[in-house]
């Protein structure tokens, strides 16, 4: 067996080549190209940060990270929210250390300097040592963020103050986004904590399994469905009526049998609920839309969220190196629903997809063995397929973004590269291409559509 | 009645369930399933609850359904969860795992009934993956035993894990 030993590539174009669908695998592991992706994709990028719900009042904060970059997410006495470095400018230490709470000060543990929750210096232990000159309060608040953002509920910042609008960023996506965020009166939120495990893999796993790979699922959690559904399988997909549909790197895959996902959050109250609403979510949503959620789905918004409409997991791959994530789940419901039935959901997420849930403890292991054994010096410079579905590409009436036939594909995976592609080749980010040119730009709201994609 | 602090309970009830303790341990490492079901009560619950980072000044209240759930089960959550490790489609435990359970700081206090006993214990549990990986987890566990006939059953468990961030992608194992 003979091997060339090669570097670095000279352009990102050479690590993948998405109309032949394959990728080089060092963009799983390799330092450099993690370094990049703090840079390009998560510097650049409106990153979620915080659902409303979990800040209500004045004073009430979470601590996160946008990349690897620590932020408190604080609700300020006018309401709205303000996203700030967790660093103090003094020396750089992490001025926060709680998860969420509610304050009216950070103060900084090393010398005690004092800021409000919109991040302003108020001042410090022995303030009588700095003469007069010697600090600027108005300069050495908390960093804050270019930009905030709020989509029905879901906060998002950037750093980037070149960033389009969130709607912008967002764009055609929305259409798919309102079937979990806006699907009955009232909206979503946020319910219970945060539940944070590490996992020894690329953060990029993570994201394109749910973005597309419905593939995985009737053989890595086989055992899982078993146990939930008397010893049968996972059914078999209806490869005609089931979709992937990708917008700038965001992707849905789904099928429209309308209960698949409902079926295994394994909690039958809930889905009487949706059954029961499900008409007026067709009023509120258009037909399509309201056949749609509760089906087998899985979707992520570019670069590092996902969630599953119907089971109510929702999730972040925050990267840690380029072999480690933090993977951070909620449980997201609509508010109005009961409590019986909010408390259902919760259980049957922590059931099925919580760290200790039939389906999730399947799939960790998957990712960090992808990763790590990728990394290897040969097997690095092997190729990966993700050509699966290559040629199922349609035009349809009523669903939005490029869309393919058939849910088990890497279509959405391709898009999702495509956009790391993009992102991490473009410096300036108006030249990026619309993929594909946006169809509801000047649509402000998809309940309000006109013609067929209301349908 | 008066709230007398109650008489601990006798040396042969420590002695049984601190036994029983050490068993259940060993079954579950052993990967004898049935045999750890046995040692469970029909009404059992068993929960694993996170705890979320707070300033210990902050007053603000509560989350409603609680930081983060891992475990709620009772018996038929428990077996099922049984039937899909022994159902032979569980790629991720094929090869075996390794898993080692240490129990300790036993403390085994009596209760109002006379057959139950409040139990405090720590588990240390080593898990060595399919791939090599090691992970090293530590939890509190209070128990609620009761005996039914010869045997000593476990009634409920409340399991505090001491990681904020859980350093493992799943938690399969019973604690
Ligand atoms: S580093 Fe924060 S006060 Fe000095
Ligand atoms: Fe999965």
């Amino acid at each position: 067996m003979r091997f060339e030993r090669i570097g670095r590539e000279p352009d990102y174009s050479r690590y993948m080549d998405l109309k032949e669908g394959w990728l080089d695998r060092r963009i799983f592991s390799d330092a450099d190209i993690y370094e990049e992706e703090l840079y390009r994709i998560f510097a650049r990028s409106w990153l979620f940060v915080a659902h409303e719900s979990q800040i209500p009042n004045s004073g009430d904060f979470l601590t996160t990270h946008m990349g690897e970059d620590a932020v408190i997410v604080a609700r300020q006495p006018d309401g709205s929210i303000r996203v700030m470095l967790n660093s103090c400018p003094h020396r750089g230490n992490k001025v926060c250390f709680a998860d969420a709470g509610n304050t009216r000060r950070f103060v900084c543990n090393y010398h005690g300097w004092a800021f409000d929750t919109a991040g302003d210096l108020k001042g410090m232990h022995e303030e009588y040592c700095y003469d007069a000159g010697d600090i600027d309060f108005k300069n050495h608040g908390l960093k804050n963020v270019a930009k905030v953002g709020n989509y029905k509920g879901l906060v998002f910042a950037t750093f980037n103050s070149d960033a389009p609008s969130l709607e912008a960023w967002l764009g055609d996506f929305r259409w798919y986004l309102d079937m979990i965020l806006d699907n009955e009166e009232g909206g979503t939120e946020f319910i219970g904590g945060c539940i944070k495990s590490v996992i020894s893999a690329n953060w990029k796993f993570g994201v394109e399994n749910f973005i597309g790979d419905a593939y995985h699922a009737g053989w890595t959690h086989d055992s899982g469905t078993r146990s939930m559904n008397n010893g049968q399988p996972f059914p078999p997909i209806d490869m005609d009526n089931s979709y992937h549909a990708s917008v700038n790197g965001h992707g849905w895959e789904f099928g429209t049998e309308g209960v698949g996902d409902l079926f295994l959050l394994g909690r039958p109250k809930v889905m009487d609920y949706y059954n029961k609403i499900r008409p007026k979510m067709a009023e509120r949503l258009g037909e399509m839309r309201s056949k749609i959620f509760g089906s087998v789905a899985s979707a992520s918004i570019f670069p590092n969220v996902s969630f599953l409409p119907g089971i109510s997991t929702f999730r972040q791959w925050q990267p840690k190196g380029p072999m480690q994530f933090e993977l951070k789940t909620w449980v997201i419901v609509n508010k109005n629903m009961p409590d019986d039935i909010k408390e259902e959901v919760t259980k049957g997420v922590m059931q099925t997809f919580g760290p200790g849930g039939t389906f999730e403890m399947d799939d960790g292991e998957n990712w960090e063995n992808c990763t790590t054994v990728n990394r290897g010096v040969v097997t690095r410079h092997e190729r990966l397929h993700y050509r699966c579905g290559i040629g199922r590409q349609i035009e349809h009436d009523t669903l939005p973004g490029i869309v393919y036939r058939g849910q088990y594909n890497d279509a959405n995976q391709r898009g999702f590269y495509q956009r790391w592609l993009d992102m991490m080749t473009h410096d300036e980010f108006g030249k990026m291409p619309a993929r594909p040119e946006p169809q509801l730009g000047n649509v402000g709201e998809t309940r309000d559509l006109p013609g067929l994609f209301a349908l | 009645m008066l709230d007398r602090p109650l008489a601990p309970p006798p040396v042969e009830v420590i002695v049984a369930v601190t036994q029983a303790l050490h068993r259940e341990a060993r079954l579950l490492d052993n990967e004898d399933l049935d045999g750890w079901l046995a040692m469970l009560g029909k009404d059992v619950s068993y929960r694993l609850e996170l705890k979320s980072r707070r300033f210990r000044a902050d007053r603000s209240p509560p989350f409603p359904l609680g930081p983060g759930v891992i475990f709620n089960e009772d018996l038929g959550r428990l077996k099922m969860r049984v039937d899909r490790l022994k159902s032979g489609f569980v790629w991720a435990e094929d090869p075996p795992n390794y898993i080692r359970r240490a129990v300790s700081n036993v403390e085994v206090l009596a209760t109002r009934a006379d057959n139950e006993v409040r139990v405090h214990s720590v588990l240390g549990m080593h898990r060595n993956r399919i791939d090599g990986t090691t992970r090293l987890l530590t939890a509190g566990r209070t128990d609620l035993w009761r005996s039914e006939g010869s045997a000593w059953l476990l009634a409920a468990r409340e399991i505090v894990l001491d990681h904020s961030v859980l350093p493992d992608s799943n938690l399969n194992a019973f604690f």
